[in-house]
């Protein structure tokens, strides 16, 4: 039977290069949800998301994102979900010889059969959400890495995309610019109803957006646990995630 | 969530007595559909929803761009999903800056500035490369050495193949343009004497000092270009190590002990190639042979040479200027590597025409 989640992983195993480096892992996410991946350095939280996003193909078990199963899809099949994901990536990744603006319009220019000027209109307006509107026509190089994530994240959302990965948008930001993306993540789920998977480190945004938390455990190679971040919290829960939990928020 | 049939999008606009203008906006609307086209004045502008569908990011980025500009407007009868979206973006918006698009004056004094700060740092780079040099002889320079001895095998011995292909159709081409000339004066014997001329004096040289701004130039511009991108070229500075001294000196030095020894080679192998065309004709072996070592002096080797030394310093030069100025963006780096080429080649063959008027001078 078609699942209504929008992201399922069954027993999927992910690595790099044919080393596997972590299996087990199973969670379902429902639509407009915000999932969280955490976990210590070099777990392999980057590597979930590309494998879930369908960039890598999976090591083990198998994952669906929109109905889709990535790995056996068609291509049409996978292009057609492609279109319905954003990314953001860890360095941004913006085109560094296009303005921010350009930037945004690619995707649109790509996929959307609109004049140039509407184009333009709602590049304009997807920068001005993420409060660039004063820095539409400056190059990624003239540009801070707060507003080089939040140029991503305009970019990602280019296409009113249906679910977006966001890899460490708060990672190197000042609280309070952090903050203040945390409540742009909110506000963007809330209008437009998008499903959002990131990762992060940052333990209170974390318990402030996610609905749910994958922790991945390096020491057993398995997914640790699964669950509203919240419970972590809880002493009696997982005990490696209540500790990163409970330690991170001490700090 | 989509509701079937979906009708277009609407926009309707009506002027109230009190100058209020008020658009009704309804429909379904979506970034693959076309939004409707609105005219209105004034700065007091309400606006209100009826059979509004589904929509998604299309109206308000629509609303956003149309009403950004009016003073007072009123979204207090929207449904609180799309006003927050309005809004969102609303708290951010200041006014957009003009694109400066200036005349042709303008354009034409910001060209000249350009251009002349691009001199600027041109001497600049070569002042700093000769300092480095100073300090080099002092022994005071921090180089990279491990980059030297990379390039005296990248630029030097891998360049071989292309040198020996292109000295040999060189001196092939000039004894069959030379034959064919010198046949009808009955003087084919001094094909040689052209061949081993030219070659030693001029196109040895030559040929491999371009060779050496296609692939070498172009080479080191990108590299500089891109570590200008990721900001390694920073790192260095603030280690406190001159990046035209430890990058950029390693790379000028081999390249410019490289094409001395390329161009005699190239030199060898084009009266090599000149040989084989004109003892498929007229000449013996023995007589070509006997004509080149009549034909070509110390001296003229000494031309070649000297020519070929200041060749391969323009070249590597032209690589490491063009890569420490590139822009540090993808299309910088690619503007870079083709510049680096451009200029290369243009200034070895200025230097060779101010080479022939100096030699000429001094009877060389």
């Amino acid at each position: 039977m078609a699942t209504h989640d929008i992201l399922v992983s069954e027993g999927l195993a992910i690595g790099h290069g044919g080393n596997v480096i972590m299996t087990g892992i199973d969670f379902r996410l429902a639509p407009g949800r915000i999932l969280a991946i955490v976990g210590p350095s070099g777990c392999g939280k980057s590597t979930l998301m590309r494998s879930l996003s369908g960039l890598d193909l999976p090591l083990g078990g198998r994952s669906e994102v929109l109905g889709h199963d990535l790995a056996v899809a068609t291509a049409t099949e996978r292009e057609g979900t492609l279109r319905r994901l954003g990314f953001l990536f860890q360095g941004s990744a913006l085109f560094s010889s296009l303005t921010l603006r350009e930037n945004v319009e690619l995707p649109m220019r790509e996929f959307l059969r609109a004049p140039r000027r509407e184009i333009r209109a709602l590049a304009e307006y997807k920068l001005a959400l993420v409060g660039l509107a004063d820095a539409m026509d400056k190059m990624p190089a003239e540009i801070s890495g707060g507003m080089a994530k939040r140029a991503g994240i305009a970019r990602a959302m280019a296409l009113d995309p249906d679910l977006i990965f966001l890899d460490e948008p708060s990672a190197g930001l000042d609280p309070l610019t952090s903050g203040r993306l945390d409540e742009l993540i909110l506000k963007l789920r809330d209008a437009f109803g998008t499903t959002i998977v990131l990762v992060s480190h940052e333990v209170p945004s974390i318990l402030r957006i996610a609905d749910f938390c994958v922790y991945l455990d390096p020491d057993a190679g398995r997914m640790g646990a699964y669950g509203p971040p919240r419970d972590f919290l809880a002493a009696g829960s997982h005990a490696k995630a209540h500790a990163f939990f409970s330690q991170a928020q001490i700090s | 969530m989509s509701h079937a049939p979906a009708s277009p999008p609407r926009a309707r606009t009506e002027v109230l007595a009190d100058g209020t203008t008020v658009i009704t906006l309804g429909g379904d609307w979506n970034l693959q559909a076309a939004t409707p086209a609105i005219a209105f004045k004034g700065d007091q502008v309400r606006l209100v929803t009826e059979q509004l569908g589904d929509f998604d990011s299309s109206l308000p980025g629509w609303i956003h761009a149309h009403f950004r500009q009016v003073r007072r407007l009123d979204l207090s009868a929207l449904p609180s999903r799309l006003r927050s979206l309005v809004e969102l973006a609303e708290q951010s918006t200041t006014t957009p800056s003009p694109v400066a698009t200036g005349g042709l004056l303008e354009r034409f004094g910001g060209w000249g500035l350009e251009s002349s700060s691009s001199w600027g740092r041109a001497f600049e780079h070569i002042g700093d490369v000769a300092l480095g040099f100073g300090r080099l002889l002092i022994g005071r320079a921090r180089v990279n050495w491990q980059d030297f001895w990379l390039q005296l095998q990248t630029a030097g011995v891998d360049a071989l193949p292309i040198v020996a292909l292109l000295g040999f159709l060189t001196g092939l081409i000039m004894a069959y343009v030379g034959l064919i000339q010198l046949r009808q004066v009955g003087a084919t014997v001094y094909v040689a004497n052209l061949v081993s001329l030219a070659m030693t004096r001029e196109m040895g040289a030559l040929m491999t000092g371009v060779i050496a701004c296609g692939r070498t130039a172009t080479s080191f511009a990108s590299q500089l270009g891109s570590m200008n991108v990721s900001q390694e070229t920073d790192a260095l500075r603030v280690l406190g190590i001159n990046p035209v001294e430890y990058l950029g000196l390693p790379r000028i030095l081999a390249v410019t002990l490289m094409v001395p020894l390329l161009s005699v080679f190239a030199t060898f192998i084009g009266v090599f190639g000149g040989m084989i065309v004109a003892c498929a004709g007229d000449l013996s072996v023995s007589q070509y042979l006997t004509q080149v070592v009549v034909a070509i002096s110390f001296r003229s080797f000494l031309v070649g040479f000297i020519k070929s030394i200041a060749f391969g310093f323009i070249a590597a030069w032209a690589g490491c200027y063009r890569g420490a100025v590139a822009k540090p963006s993808a299309l910088g780096v690619g503007e870079a590597a083709t510049s680096a080429a451009v200029l290369g080649i243009t200034l070895i063959v200025i230097s060779d025409a101010l080479f022939a008027v100096i030699f000429n001078l001094f009877n060389f």
